[in-house]
C-alpha cells in the first residue's frame, strides 16, 4: 500500500488503523509504505511504467481522473459494497467515466473565519446555513471594516500560496457561486463561455477590485493576518480552526462563505483510496478500504488529524463534528455546498491556466484578456490530450 | 601528464582513461538528457499519460516561436467619422476579439501595439509569455552582471586593502553565498514587503514620511530590479573570493614603483589592477553571466513570474510548462531554443573575440 505523506498525525493514525485491520482477521496482511506528497504523482507514473504498483493508493480527488485514464487505477465496483459508498458524502467520492475508482475517509472544508465581536462593531447580521450573506452584503461589510481603519487590509483570502491547486481549490467555487465555472458541464470538452462568460468576467471584475480597493492584500507576508489583528476575516479551510480558536476562544465565528448569486459552493474532494490496476488481490485491498471506511474508523481518523469525517455515522461517532460538536458546520457545509473540481485528465492544465489567469486578475491586467487567455489555454490543453477528457462526467452534487 | 608524453603512444589513451570520469558523467547527466529531450520536442509528450507521445513534427516550436502582426483602423460611425473616447483617442475594435474569431489567428494571441499614423498595429504571438520572459531573461542578466559584479570587485577590494579585521569581513560577505537560495528568497521577500517590509520602514523614516511605500515585488516597474539587486547581494561574494586571489596574484612590487613615481590611488587602480585583472575580470562576467541566465528560485519563490509576467524568466517558464503544467514535449522545445539562442550568442561573443585578437596582434 503507498500513501501520501501528510503529517505526523495522518502518518501514526494511519498506522494505528493498518494495524487495527491486520489484526482483524487473519486474511490478509496490509504494508504501508509513505512517499513525500510533492512527488507523489510523479512516483506513481513511474511505478507504473516499472510496473511495481502497489495494490492500495492514496489519490488526492481531482486527480482521479486523470490516473484512472492513465489506466493506474481499477473500479472500486465488486470490491467494496455499493452500499458502504452509498453512506459516504458525494464529495468524498473519485469518479470518472460514471464509474467509481476512489472513497476518501474525510475531506476538507473551506470557510469564513472572523470573531463576533468585530461583526457587532459593523452592525452586519451573521449570517447562517440557510441565509448566507450576499455579495452585496459581503462587500459592504468589507467596506465598512476597511473604514474603520483599523484593518489595512480587511479580508485575507490565503492568496499568498502560490499553489495552482490552492487557487483552484480556493476560487473557484466563488466562481461557480457567482454562476460561471472553470469548463463546461456535462460536456467537458471547453471552457468557452462559462469561464468567460459574462458570470466569470463579474467575478473576475470584483476580485480584481478586492485588490485595487485595498480590501485584500495582494501579497500577505505571512499566514497569520488574522490571529495578529491585521485582517478581520480569513477565507481558509478548516484546518486552521484549532490555531483560530486558541486566538479567538469563544469569540470565534465560522460562517459559510457568502452566496454571490447562485447558491453557497465549497471545494470538495481530498486525499482518497483506490485500488491499482495492477493489484492481483483487488477483494483484499477492497476489504481493507472498506474496513477503513467503517463509522468508528472514519471517526478515529478525523480525531487524529483534524479534518471532517466522510460519513454522517462517523461524524455522530467524533469528537468535533457530531451533531452539535463546535467543527459540525463543516460537516454540514460539506453535505450542502460541496463542489468537486472537474473529474478530467486535463485538470492539472485547467488549475495551472485559472491559477495564472487570476493572478494577472489580481495584478491589474484586463479582466476579459486575463479570463481569454484562461479559456485558449484550457482548450488547448482539451485538445492535446483529445484521447480522454471530452469523454467524462462531472460528479458530485450539480 | 609528462610521464604519458614521454612515452609517447600513450598519450591519447591515457587521456581517455583520465577524463573517463569526467566523459561518462558528461554524456549521462549532460549529453543524453539533452538528446532526449531534442527528441521529446517532436512529439506531444505528456507526464502522466497511458499513450506514448506521437510524432507532432514541428508544431512545439511552431507554437513557442510564432509571431504576426494585425493592422487595424480606427472604428467610424455611420457618417464616416473616427469614433474616439474621452481623451480623443480613435477606438479600435478589441484586439483579442478578432484573433479569437478570425481562423487566420488561431492560436495568437496580442503581445504589444503600436499607433501607425491612425492604424493601430498589434504584435501577436502564438506563447507572449515565453518571448516576455525571454526579453526578461536578457534584461535581468543586464541588470545583475554589472551591479552584481562591481559589488563584487568593491568588495574584494576592501577585504584587500590591509584595514583590520577584514578577514572577519571576507566570512561575512562571502556568507550569503552558502545560504540557500530560497531562504535568503524567502527572507528577501519580507524585507520587500510593501507595509511591514524593512527597506520601506526605513525608507519612509529617513525621509520622514515623504517616501510613498513602493510595493517592490508587486509593481511591474520595480519588480524585476528588485530581484536583480537581491540576487547580487547574494551572489558577489563568490566573484569578490575570485578577484580577490586575481588581486592577491598581482606583485606588491608594481604597486611600490608606481607609489615612488607618484601615483595616486587612482592612477594605481586603474593602471596596475584593472589590467592585472582583466582576465578574472572575463571569467566573472562570463561566470556571471551563466548563471544570471537561469534565474528560477528566486522568482519561484517570491514572485510566481509576476506581476503579469513581469519577472518570469525562460527557466520559469520551461519549469511551469514542462513540470508543473505536464507538457514536457514543450517545456523541452522551450529548453533546446534557449540552449540554441545562447549557443549562437556564445559562437558570436568568440567571433568578435578572435577578430579582437587578431586585430591586436
Amino acid at each position: 500500500m503507498w500513501k501520501n505523506l501528510a503529517g505526523l498525525d495522518e502518518e501514526a493514525a494511519t498506522k494505528a488503523a493498518i494495524d487495527r485491520f491486520n489484526a482483524s482477521q487473519t486474511k490478509w496482511h496490509v504494508r504501508a509504505q509513505s512517499l513525500p506528497q510533492g512527488a507523489y504523482s510523479q512516483s506513481v507514473v513511474s511505478a507504473s511504467l516499472s510496473g511495481r504498483m502497489p495494490c492500495i493508493m492514496t489519490v488526492d480527488n481531482p486527480q482521479v481522473a486523470r490516473f484512472a485514464w492513465a489506466g493506474h487505477l481499477q473500479p472500486l465496483a465488486g470490491h467494496v459494497p455499493e452500499a458502504l459508498l452509498d453512506s459516504v458524502s458525494p464529495a468524498a467520492i473519485g469518479r470518472f467515466e460514471n464509474r467509481v475508482y476512489s472513497v476518501g475517509q474525510f475531506d476538507a472544508a473551506l470557510a469564513i473565519f472572523t470573531k463576533r465581536t468585530t461583526l457587532e462593531g459593523t452592525g452586519t447580521r451573521v449570517p447562517t446555513m440557510d441565509r448566507p450573506w450576499s455579495l452585496a452584503e459581503f462587500d459592504a461589510l468589507l467596506v465598512r471594516l476597511k473604514a474603520t481603519g483599523k484593518y489595512r487590509y480587511p479580508l485575507d483570502l490565503s492568496n499568498s500560496d502560490p499553489k495552482a491547486d490552492w487557487w483552484t481549490y480556493g476560487y473557484s467555487p466563488m466562481l461557480q457561486s457567482f454562476g460561471g465555472d472553470l469548463i463546461k458541464h456535462p460536456s467537458m470538452d471547453t471552457a468557452e463561455g462559462v469561464l468567460n462568460g459574462s458570470d466569470g468576467q463579474r467575478f473576475g471584475n470584483w476580485f480584481q477590485s478586492l485588490f485595487s480597493r485595498g480590501l485584500v492584500n495582494r501579497m500577505e507576508p505571512d499566514q497569520s493576518a488574522f490571529v495578529k489583528g491585521r485582517a478581520a476575516l480569513a477565507y481558509t479551510g478548516n484546518w486552521w480552526t484549532p490555531t483560530y480558536r486558541d486566538y479567538a476562544k469563544g469569540d470565534l465565528l465560522i460562517l459559510p462563505p457568502p452566496d454571490f448569486g447562485h447558491g453557497v459552493t465549497i471545494g470538495g474532494g481530498s486525499w482518497q483510496w483506490a485500488i491499482s490496476k495492477a493489484c492481483p488481490h483487488p477483494d483484499g485491498a477492497g476489504a481493507f478500504i472498506s474496513f477503513l471506511m467503517q463509522p468508528r474508523e472514519v471517526a478515529a481518523m478525523s480525531d487524529a488529524i483534524g479534518l471532517v469525517p466522510a460519513t454522517a455515522e462517523g461524524a455522530v461517532l467524533s469528537k468535533d463534528y457530531r451533531p452539535g460538536g463546535s467543527n459540525r458546520i463543516f460537516f454540514e457545509m460539506l453535505e450542502r455546498f460541496a463542489r468537486q473540481r472537474p473529474a478530467t485528465p486535463a485538470f492539472t492544465e485547467i488549475s495551472n491556466a485559472f491559477y495564472k489567469g487570476m493572478r494577472n486578475i489580481m495584478d491589474g491586467k484586463d479582466v476579459q484578456d486575463s479570463l481569454d487567455d484562461a479559456v485558449d489555454e484550457i482548450d488547448t490543453a482539451l485538445a492535446d490530450n483529445d484521447s480522454g477528457p471530452a469523454r467524462s462526467q462531472q460528479s458530485g452534487k450539480p | 601528464m609528462s610521464g604519458a608524453v614521454a612515452r609517447g603512444g600513450g598519450t591519447g589513451r591515457a587521456a581517455i582513461w583520465f577524463g573517463a570520469p569526467a566523459f561518462i558523467g558528461l554524456a549521462m547527466f549532460v549529453l543524453i538528457p539533452v538528446l532526449m529531450s531534442l527528441a521529446l520536442t517532436f512529439t506531444n509528450q505528456r507526464l502522466v499519460s497511458p499513450d506514448p507521445g506521437e510524432f507532432v513534427g514541428t508544431e512545439n516550436y511552431q507554437r513557442l516561436l510564432s509571431v504576426s502582426y494585425l493592422v487595424q483602423s480606427p472604428e467610424r460611425d455611420a457618417a464616416g467619422h473616427i469614433v474616439t473616447d474621452s481623451a480623443g483617442e480613435p477606438l479600435y475594435a478589441r484586439a483579442r476579439s478578432i484573433t479569437r474569431t478570425d481562423p487566420t489567428f488561431t492560436g495568437y494571441r496580442p503581445m504589444t501595439e503600436y499607433r501607425w499614423g491612425d492604424k493601430r498595429v498589434s504584435i501577436l504571438a502564438k506563447d507572449p509569455e515565453f518571448l516576455r520572459s525571454l526579453v526578461n531573461t536578457f534584461l535581468f542578466a543586464l541588470l545583475v552582471v554589472p551591479l552584481q559584479c562591481s559589488a563584487a570587485l568593491l568588495m574584494a577590494l576592501l577585504v584587500n586593502a590591509g584595514l583590520k579585521g577584514q578577514t572577519v569581513f571576507r566570512g561575512i560577505f562571502f556568507s550569503p553565498v552558502v545560504m540557500s537560495m530560497v531562504i535568503v528568497s524567502v527572507v528577501w521577500a519580507f524585507l520587500f514587503d510593501k507595509d511591514l517590509g524593512l527597506f520601506n520602514t526605513i525608507l519612509s523614516a529617513v525621509s520622514f514620511g515623504a517616501f510613498q511605500p513602493v510595493d517592490w515585488l508587486g509593481n511591474a516597474h520595480t519588480a524585476m530590479p528588485a530581484l536583480a539587486i537581491m540576487s547580487a547581494w547574494q551572489g558577489a561574494g563568490f566573484q569578490m573570493l575570485i578577484l580577490l586571489a586575481g588581486l592577491q596574484g598581482i606583485s606588491q612590487e608594481l604597486y611600490d614603483a608606481a607609489k615612488i613615481d607618484g601615483a595616486n590611488a587612482w592612477q594605481r587602480f586603474w593602471n596596475i589592477t584593472v589590467p592585472g585583472l582583466r582576465q578574472t575580470i572575463t571569467f566573472v562576467l562570463i561566470v556571471t553571466t551563466i548563471a544570471a541566465l537561469g534565474l528560477f528560485t528566486q522568482v519561484d519563490v517570491m514572485t510566481q513570474g509576476g506581476p503579469q509576467n513581469a519577472t518570469s524568466t525562460v527557466m520559469f517558464q520551461a519549469i511551469q510548462r514542462g513540470v508543473r503544467e505536464e507538457n514536457i514535449a514543450y517545456g523541452s522545445t522551450i529548453s533546446i531554443v534557449y540552449f540554441g539562442i545562447i549557443t549562437i550568442l556564445i559562437l558570436l561573443q568568440q567571433a568578435i573575440q578572435r577578430r579582437r585578437a587578431r586585430l591586436n596582434a
